[in-house]
């Protein structure tokens, strides 16, 4: 049986208030199983614990109660990040360097040199498609390049989980669609994704599972579509159908004993609409 | 993926390539500081004009030319020890680039061993541009001299104007200078370590150059609290249980003052520059450890 691509068992982090007798219970009594190749969305509002269960799960602070194991190593030893790429939600990075310096940096982090991490760079630049902009500094990015190549260092050394903390924040659409192509591209590539996020139209398009975190407790759990799937309804959606078709559609419904809940026009996204008309326009 | 770890070497508990790589990362972070560029400068010209204070014997001027230059020296570095390393942490945390980095297979003590050693790379190539600049108008003006010298006893007995060459020589460079500069080195060094310690728990840079401002004043006091303290001199448990408190915590960082005694001709002994040099080292060694530890435990 292979490990899965993170164990999290009873974990519980709770944040003392200094000068209160109160603390803070971020996340309570949490268990959770992200199994290798799959999306994961942790989901919840701000403050639901999101960020904090990532944090414990790279180590970067520790559990009050309960453990957390990145392919079967405890998350608390340095070793266990080798298997790890990490973006945080909205960074920064260092300003001054240019993207192909970023990444040089990053790299040599993880043990990378020569031939074997300038033509990762490379690789990297291209698929997120930074490559005309390598030379540039970070200062210079917009947010979404700063996304961009937020997600070309947590994939530098090649990991088999990448940890998103809301990978699209503060990203205008176009942005927003890229980072989602990217993420869909490293689920076919095999890689295990666990991302945090809010906004629940994008994670319904990305995730295989999700959870959803309030106030510190899942307090749901398992695939998408069975989550979200209404047990007595069904969809057909026509094309090119005549009014006469849809009739004797209906009237087959209504000499049977189902209830025809809506009939409607179909409609695409808003957020199709805007990359439609924003993407007509040349490039500048 | 085939292996476990997709492109990355085998991990090594600890790599000197990471250390160096957050090092020239550091270094470079820091010398884009316009404050190291302003200070910096700021120095140079205070050493460069020294060169034209009083005049009235040379061994006044070099005298002066001394105490100026290497008392800019201290300062300086001791300033940037202190304002370049108070940013480092908090600067990393807000921006969140430590947790890109240390979500990599990147121990904390690593991290914060090469930002320590990029600080300390960068007061080592201050104190290498300002030493030169000091020692060339150092060394100019001896030529100057030494020439004026000869020309004036032209007509006096090669003896006499042999003795009044080595006393020029004697006041101007000499190999006392060397140990003195190494002192405000190691001096800022520790200053530098103390302000990384402060710095891992501080909220912001601010709050870690304010105490730091303390810490150096009342550390210049250090000595003097000690010795009250193991003489038994004060009068009350308060006042023993203070001075004990700044006996024990603070650095002594009197004892890194040698520039008075170079400026006035004395020698250094070897064995007063290695005991200087062992305690800076001590100090710096120590508080990057008590940072590295507070660092650990740090929620980040």
């Amino acid at each position: 049986m292979t490990d899965p691509a993170i164990a999290v068992r009873g974990l519980t982090k709770i944040f003392p208030v200094p000068l209160h007798r109160q603390s803070i219970v971020a996340v309570r009594d949490l268990d959770l199983r992200v199994e290798p190749g799959e999306v994961y969305g942790l989901l919840g509002p701000n403050g639901s614990g999101k960020s904090t269960t990532l944090k414990i799960i790279l180590g970067l602070v520790s559990p009050t109660r309960g453990c957390t194991e990145i392919f079967g190593r405890d998350s608390r030893l340095v070793k266990s990040r080798e298997a790890v790429g990490f973006l945080p939600e909205n960074p920064y990075f260092y300003k001054y360097l240019s993207g192909e310096e970023t990444l040089r940096f990053f790299g040599r982090l993880c043990g990378l040199g020569g031939v074997q991490l300038k033509n990762r760079i490379d690789e990297l630049l291209e698929l997120v498609g930074l490559t005309k902009a390598r030379k540039r500094r970070l200062g210079t990015y917009s947010k979404g390049m700063l996304q961009r190549i937020g997600l070309a260092q947590a994939l530098i050394h090649e990991p088999k989980l990448v940890v998103l903390d809301e990978p699209t924040a503060g990203v205008d659409p176009a942005g927003s669609r890229e980072i989602r192509d990217l993420i869909v591209d490293l689920k076919r590539r095999g890689i295990t994704v666990l991302l945090s996020s809010h906004l629940l139209a994008q994670a319904q398009e990305m995730c295989d599972r999700v959870g959803i975190l309030a106030d510190g407790v899942l307090v749901r759990e398992g695939r998408l579509q069975e989550l979200i799937a209404i047990e007595n309804q069904t969809e057909l959606v026509l094309a090119d159908a005549s009014s006469q078709l849809v009739e004797e559609i209906e009237s087959l419904i209504n000499r049977s004993n189902a209830k025809l809940i809506e009939r409607r026009k179909s409609t695409t996204t808003l957020e199709r609409l805007f990359l439609d008309a924003t993407t007509e326009r040349p490039k500048s | 993926m085939s292996s476990d770890t997709g492109a990355l070497a085998r991990h090594r508990a600890f790599s000197f390539s990471r250390v160096y790589a957050i090092t020239i990362n550091t270094l470079t972070e820091l010398t884009r500081l316009k404050v190291f560029y302003f200070l910096l400068i700021f120095a140079l010209l205070l050493i460069g004009s020294s060169i034209f204070m009083a005049q009235l014997t040379f061994q006044q001027e070099f005298q002066i030319l001394k105490d100026v230059s290497l008392g800019a020296m201290s300062i300086f570095t001791s300033l940037l020890a202190i304002v370049a390393t108070a940013r480092l942490i908090p600067q990393d945390i807000e921006d969140r680039t430590v947790y890109t980095i240390l979500a990599k297979p990147v121990p904390r003590f690593e991290y914060l061993l090469g930002k320590i050693a990029g600080v300390l790379l960068l007061l080592a190539i201050s104190t290498l541009i300002m030493s030169s600049v000091f020692l060339a108008v150092l060394y100019t003006r001896e030529q100057t001299v030494l020439h004026e010298t000869v020309r004036q006893m032209s007509k006096a007995p090669r003896e006499q104007v042999d003795d009044a060459l080595r006393a020029v020589r004697s006041s101007a460079l000499n190999i006392d200078l060397f140990p003195g500069i190494t002192v405000i080195y190691l001096k800022a060094c520790l200053l530098a370590a103390l302000t990384l310690f402060v710095s891992t728990f501080a909220t912001t840079s601010i709050f870690t150059i304010v105490v730091m401002t303390f810490i150096y004043f009342i550390g210049h006091l250090q000595a003097t609290a000690r010795e009250y303290w193991l003489q038994g001199h004060s009068s009350g448990w308060i006042t023993h249980g203070f001075l004990a408190v700044v006996a024990l915590i603070f650095p002594d960082l009197q004892a890194f003052n040698l520039v008075d005694d170079i400026v006035a001709g004395a020698a250094i002994s070897l064995g007063l520059f290695a005991k200087t040099a062992v305690l800076g080292i001590f100090y710096t060694t120590i508080y990057t450890l008590l940072a590295v530890f507070v660092f650990y435990g740090k929620e980040l």
